[in-house]
């Protein structure tokens, strides 16, 4: 027997006439899973060959055509927002971002949203799937969410409920002292109902540090800094051996003589002193300074620079409220502190002196609807794509969600 | 161009060698040994990016470097759609393993770098993986959409599917994962510099991507029977917009004035 010709299809219109369901009965299990879907009932092998299929152009009544009026000006909006992502990224970060903040786009969030409602009340399988559902309800809300969180939705806020709240700013704050001023992104000085105090802040480096040596030719070698140890640069150049290092470097005039010192004062000069052997045994000490590098002079064979990674940035903040220490935190790129509906993180630093850190506030309100909604999707296009899949839910749910349809049909 | 004198420019030819060999050999019909060449060409990838790891101390995933050498492992990616999926195409993926790795192996600086403090997150490791797995999925995907824009099908015999029908599987696989790493980079974006979007080129190159795989889900089902060809178009205008993103720091070099972060 040809058991490929074995096969016969039933297809199913719903009630609305806009979808189609397509079966297949097939005679043994090969040829059940030749099919997409299959569910073995009563000896039967049930192969749903076409899940569901939009009938374009199907005359269908009103609601079908707005329906697929629906679809169409979803498909749009996607598109159009995937130009406008396109064209944000040519102009750049911040010229996207003020873009993106202009009325039009505005009145796209605002369609987009709504359609997304729109098309969730209109198609009944949207809301009856769980995947489908997570995933465009996970988009309402994060549309919502960001919204709510914008600068638009803060003074809407501030409107409806009086609630006042800076949306993000940032704080520029000096070891040891306090305060609570915050330079919003409009260049406007507001003030928080608290203020923050930094105890320290500390820049960390990764170990060892590196001195590079480059000869005129192109040659070069990276040197842990280690204090004492000699490197050989080869018979044409001789050694190299590092003396010591200095956080602040600084020259003085003691007695009328030059004294090189490192300087425990606030100040940020991290440099090297080096020793030079050449060949035929003539030593010279030289000065390599991480932020000044690159000053070679002409008769010298080997340029020097000082390089070190910074590792970490740490603020160690405590918030005051009524003069007393409310939150108490050592913030961290990565880690950054949550207070009284807003968060501080690490955003920069004074590069001068290591004396001062800049915080950047922000508030969170709608940041949490935003991340559900994120939650939500991830959770819906994993469900919808892979797991009903995995643990065979769908199958028999979509195999009732069927036998259903036709009882109705048949009514 | 550059030869890479290492033991890990080394490893890379090796796989490439390898994956060379492998190609060739399936198309001279001698699968069975193709394939025990693209598991051997496997196996030194694996190793390649295992020594790497040992190398620099730390997940090799911060450069365009380390993401290519890691996204020379396919062969798990073959092997799981041919099983799971019914969706063929190992000499395909061969070929991609060569196509990913060359760049590793000629073009792209291997200096060792230390993780700044805005990438020491435990995000990174998933953030990144996640979308490479994803990336190197949808490059699948886009081979299945050209065979089917060529004409070209598995044979009867196979038990197969027909491209177009495999290419959606194959994507139904990698957008979830892209929609992972998405989301994943939203939420350490909000960490570490307190803004989960924050429109710079780079993101909006990958939502470009993202979207350009929800118009096609959306497009597919809407006219996906009337116009198959078309959503072959949408799976490789998808891995453009990958392709760009990810090269995206390199290529913003070729339009003067554009700032672009890594
Ligand atoms: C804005 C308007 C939108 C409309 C009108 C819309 C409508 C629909 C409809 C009617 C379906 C088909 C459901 C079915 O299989 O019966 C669908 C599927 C889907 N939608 Fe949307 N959607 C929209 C936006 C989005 C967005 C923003 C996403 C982003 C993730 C999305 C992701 C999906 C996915 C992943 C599917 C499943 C496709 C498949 O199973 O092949 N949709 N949508």
């Amino acid at each position: 027997m040809n058991l490929e010709a074995k096969y016969f299809s039933i297809i199913i219109y719903s009630k609305h006439g806009n979808y189609k369901y397509q079966l297949q009965i097939a005679l043994n299990k090969k040829q059940a899973e030749r099919a997409s879907v299959n569910i073995l009932a009563n000896n039967i092998y049930l192969a749903i060959i076409t899940r569901v299929e939009f009938i374009d152009g199907h005359k269908g009544n009103l609601m079908n055509k707005f329906r697929r009026a629906v679809m169409w000006v979803g498909l749009a909006l996607i598109i159009l927002l995937l130009f406008v992502s396109v064209y944000g990224a040519f102009i750049g970060a911040e010229r996207a971002q003020s873009f993106i903040n202009r009325l039009p786009l505005m009145v796209y969030w605002i369609a987009f949203l709504l359609l997304l409602i729109v098309a969730l009340s209109v198609f009944r399988r949207l809301v009856r799937v769980p995947g489908l559902l997570l995933i465009h309800l996970g988009c309402v809300f994060i549309l919502a969410g960001s919204m709510w969180a914008s600068e638009a939705g803060h003074k809407l806020q501030k409107k409806l409920f009086g609630i006042d709240k800076i949306t993000k700013g940032q704080m520029e704050i000096h070891e040891g002292h306090s305060d609570n001023r915050v330079l919003d992104d409009n260049m406007q000085i507001k003030e928080l109902p608290f203020s923050v105090e930094l105890k320290d802040f500390q820049i960390e480096y990764y170990k060892p540090a590196y001195l590079y040596v480059q000869t005129r030719d192109g040659q070069g070698w990276k040197i842990p800094v280690e204090i004492g140890s000699e490197f050989p640069l080869g018979p044409e150049f001789g050694t190299v051996k590092i003396l010591r290092t200095f956080e602040n470097f600084k020259v003085t005039i003691e007695d009328g003589n030059r004294k090189i010192i490192d300087d425990p004062q606030p100040g940020l000069n991290p440099a090297l002193e080096v020793q030079i052997t050449s060949p035929q045994g003539q030593v010279t000490t030289k000065y390599v300074f991480e932020r000044f590098g690159g000053h070679t002079r002409p008769e010298d064979k080997l340029a020097l620079s000082y390089r070190r990674v910074i590792s970490d940035y740490i603020s160690q903040l405590r918030i005051i409220k009524d003069e007393r220490i409310v939150a108490e935190k050592d913030i961290e790129v990565n880690h950054p502190l949550s207070f009284g509906g807003y968060r501080f993180y690490q955003h920069s630093y004074d590069a001068e002196a290591g004396q001062y850190t800049v915080l950047m506030v922000v508030s969170d309100t709608g940041v949490g609807v935003v991340f559900a909604g994120c939650w939500m999707l991830c959770i819906g296009v994993f469900w919808h794509m892979w797991l009903r899949h995995i643990v065979g839910f769908d199958v028999g749910s979509s195999f009732v969600h069927i036998t259903a349809r036709i009882k109705t049909k048949n009514k | 161009m550059e030869i890479k004198y290492t033991i890990q420019g080394l490893l890379i030819y090796a796989t490439i060698a390898a994956y060379l060999c492998a190609f060739v050999t399936s198309l001279l019909r001698r699968a069975k040994t193709g394939h025990i060449l693209y598991l051997f060409g496997f196996a030194i990838a694996v190793f390649s990016f295992g020594y790497r790891w040992y190398h620099v101390r730390h997940v090799p995933l911060q450069n365009l470097f380390e993401v290519f050498l890691c996204l020379g492992m396919i062969y798990p990616v073959s092997l799981f759609c041919r099983r799971f999926l019914r969706v063929g195409g190992y000499s395909a993926d061969m070929l991609i393993g060569v196509i990913v790795l060359f760049p590793a192996g000629f073009v792209f600086n291997a200096e060792p770098q230390q993780l700044p403090p805005a990438l020491q997150s435990w995000l990174f490791t998933p953030h990144v993986a996640v979308y490479m797995l994803s990336y190197i999925i949808m490059a699948k995907a886009t081979f299945h959409a050209i065979s089917q824009l060529a004409g070209k099908g598995p044979k009867p015999n196979e038990n197969l599917l027909p491209p177009e029908q495999a290419t959606y599987r194959i994507i139904c696989v990698g957008f979830p994962l892209l929609t992972l790493g998405l989301v994943l980079g939203s939420y350490w974006g909000k960490l570490a510099w307190g803004d989960y979007w924050g429109w710079d080129p780079k993101e909006l190159w990958s939502l470009a991507s993202w979207l350009v795989y929800v118009g096609y889900f959306h497009f597919r089902y809407m006219f996906g029977k009337k116009h198959p060809r078309i959503n072959s178009f949408w799976a490789i205008a998808g891995m453009a917009a990958i392709i760009i993103t990810l090269l995206w720091v390199n290529l913003s070099r070729l339009f003067p004035g554009l700032h672009s972060y890594a």
